[in-house]
């Protein structure tokens, strides 16, 4: 207890150096847990907005072979995946039923192709809620043939919100088709994650492919627990594919679906089911937060050992000055251990002490941080929640940081201490003299 | 009202009602049927194999005008045909075969074979690749109707006709049929689902190979995209046999050597 009690006082004796070392761990501890939460909380925006976009955490298409062996997209007999989702309603909090199409968008002289989910506006809130309106207004989605295009595709047509657009499409039987829809939003698109979408009224897109008004080519499965996504996507696939997920099964449901030659050659009866779920999705988001990660990772330690250089420096410097000190407590009977654990303590609250001022630094900073506005910055908003940044503060990180913090500082302190204890009390007092 | 008046009024009405019947079954008496049948022996070749040298002549608001020149190989009687792209010359070696219900687009710079359909349109063309195919109006439409009309100085049917079949690509269709010994189709508007107009498709010239009669002008107007359209014409028509071997997947590599 005299032991911290010196170590402490010692800290004390020297205020500005000792501010001055803890500052720069604390600026350390700072950079790597905002950055640290900052992508814990993208990832975690990324998921939900991701999950709203594209309605759950499982996703589910089926394929069915119709009288002229054609493959056709559509879950129609859905008797088993009915008692699938009944099986595991405890872990399911809601199911969404989509369609989609490819479509091309004709508008005068100028075309593109864009990917169209066939939604229930009146039931996919969270949706809605998801999207980043660039202009127009959600609110008009009562009409039949309303849709809501990425900005993108919109200004490369030159249309505006309020303005009538043809899309040609095939009906699920592959003949040739066109709708008349109403722009009502243009939307912020995430392309580059893989997620452009048009979102149209489900019954008018049916109608447009040939299918039933209330027909459906994708369930999608909001689970209670994300955690738990693996789990249960693996259980899904037991049933409905009856062996385990595969990556063959996961292209099917999203972008262009090229039939396979073995589709035409091998028949099948039924539903033939494909699962993909959030987590594969979110694959290249959480690659980016690991570099990321790891990037902030080495500034940290870069900081680190620039502090730890500073620490090694200033306890030689203490050593110098404490000499006399040191040989003093040494001739009153003080161990050499005890002379080592001073300074070794003193590291190490220099270090716990920068780690705490670190952390309630980053605090205030996430704090700010999140009570400022991005709405208005395109390109972010998958990264945000409703338009503001999220910080998700790990204990775990935490914990491990301090850990980090703790034994470097011990490391950097341990040569001058141990030059400190071997230090003769009699050489140390004859610096008297 | 006396009797005779009545008679009289009785009869006029009969003499009306079999005026009409009579124009009915006059109309009738023209099978639509027949007629679309014999255009699509026209365009069947059947024993015989058939090619010639396509050129494409694709117009577009947006992209300009762009010229392309297909080699075209066709063996109707076993559903197989070989498109083989010749120009421009970044295209130069890209081809189509179609094998009974596969169809499979060649890339020579990925060198692999991709499976297509009958139903996409040929490299962003107005052409479907189902253009280059005998005409089946017989087999996958019925007749809903049908008036008489003119058409550029011609007398014409003008039919209407619903698929039966999903296999074709545009379930609505329009005809202008000329009311000649060997009728043959002048104008088609194909139209969507939703009886939206889609393409116009104009045969201003056709031309006698054998005992075939084939369009060999053909321009392909998209009534949805402003200013696009497609014109086709034939040269080097031919009906002499082809070697087997011209409808495989390897010939295709192999001339891309």
């Amino acid at each position: 207890m005299v032991t911290v009690r010196i170590a402490l006082r010692n800290i004390a004796r020297q205020k500005k150096r000792s501010i001055l070392l803890a500052g720069a761990i604390a600026f350390g501890m700072l950079v790597i847990t905002v950055l640290n939460s900052f992508t814990a909380g993208m990832v975690e925006n990324v998921r939900v907005n991701f999950s709203h976009a594209l309605g759950g955490h499982i996703f589910i298409s089926g394929k069915q072979l119709n009288d002229d062996g054609e493959v056709i997209n559509q879950i129609h007999d859905e008797q088993q995946l009915s008692d699938l989702l009944l099986t595991y309603s405890d872990e399911i909090e809601g199911v969404t039923k989509r369609t989609q199409t490819i479509g091309t968008f004709i508008f005068g002289s100028k075309q593109g192709m864009q990917l169209i989910y066939g939604v229930d506006f009146q039931e996919e809130t969270k949706l809605l809620d998801s999207l980043t309106v660039i202009s127009g207004d959600l609110t008009k989605l009562d009409q039949e043939n309303a849709i809501v295009i990425p900005a993108p595709l919109g200004q490369r047509l030159g249309i505006e919100a309020g303005e009538i657009i043809l899309v040609k499409m095939e009906t699920i039987s592959g003949q040739q088709n066109v709708g008349e829809f109403i722009v009502a939003a243009l939307i912020e698109d995430q392309a580059s994650f893989g997620i452009s979408a048009a979102y149209a009224d489900k019954g008018y897109l049916n109608y447009l492919l040939g299918l039933m008004s209330d027909g459906y080519q994708l369930v999608n499965v909001f689970l209670k627990d994300v955690d738990r996504l693996d789990q249960v996507a693996e259980k899904f696939s037991h049933v409905l594919i009856g062996e385990p997920k595969g990556l063959e099964e996961q292209s099917a449901i999203f972008g262009i679906q090229f039939e396979a030659v073995e589709e035409l050659a091998q028949p099948w009866e039924g539903v033939k089911y494909s699962i993909l779920t959030l987590n594969d999705i979110m694959e290249p988001v959480e690659a980016v937060v690991t570099v990321i990660d790891a990037i902030s990772l080495g500034i940290f330690l870069v900081l680190l050992l620039i502090i730890m250089v500073g620490i090694t420096n200033t306890f030689r410097m203490v050593l110098i000055e404490r000499v006399k000190e040191i040989g003093t407590m040494r001739a009153f009977g003080m161990q050499q251990n005890t002379v080592k654990a001073i300074f070794l303590l003193e590291a190490l609250f220099l270090g716990l002490f920068g780690g705490l001022a670190g952390l309630v630094g980053a605090s205030l900073v996430m704090v700010v941080l999140s009570f400022v506005s991005f709405s208005q910055v395109t390109g972010l908003q998958f990264f945000l929640n409703n338009g503001y940044l999220t910080f998700q503060v790990s204990v775990g990180t935490v914990c491990l940081t301090f850990a980090i913090l703790a034994v470097m500082s011990l490391l950097a302190a341990y040569l001058p201490a141990r030059a400190a204890a071997r230090l003769s009390p009699i050489k140390a007092l004859g610096s008297y003299h | 009202m006396k009797f005779n008046q009545r008679l009289r009024i009785i009869s006029l009405c009969l003499i009306m009602i079999f005026s009409v019947f009579g124009a009915v079954q006059a109309k009738d008496d023209v099978d639509i049927y027949a007629i679309l049948k014999k255009i699509d022996t026209n365009t069947n070749f059947g024993e015989y194999d058939f090619s010639s040298v396509m050129t494409m002549v694709v117009e577009d608001l947006e992209k300009g005008i762009e010229k392309m020149v297909v080699h075209q190989f066709r063996r109707d009687r076993e559903e197989k045909f070989l498109l083989l792209i010749q120009e421009p010359s970044v295209q130069k070696g890209q081809g189509y075969l179609l094998e009974g219900d596969n169809l499979w687009f060649y890339d020579p710079s990925s060198r692999q074979f991709a499976h297509n359909s009958l139903k996409e349109s040929f490299q962003g063309s107005d052409v479907r690749n189902s253009d280059f195919t005998q005409w089946t109006y017989s087999s996958n439409y019925e007749v809903a109707g049908y008036e008489e009309g003119s058409l550029g100085g011609h007398k014409v049917y003008i039919v209407e006709l619903e698929a039966t079949s999903n296999s074709v690509t545009y379930p609505y269709i329009k005809l202008w049929i000329t009311q000649t010994e060997t009728p043959l189709v002048l104008m088609a508007e194909e139209y969507s689902l939703t009886k939206r107009l889609m393409r116009t498709s104009l045969f201003p010239k056709y031309a006698t190979i054998g005992s075939f009669i084939i369009p060999q002008q053909m321009i392909f107007v998209d009534e949805l995209v402003k200013g696009s359209k497609t014109q086709v014409i034939l040269s080097e028509l031919s009906i002499s046999p082809i070697p087997d071997n011209v409808f495989t997947k390897a010939y295709i590599e192999r001339v891309n050597r």
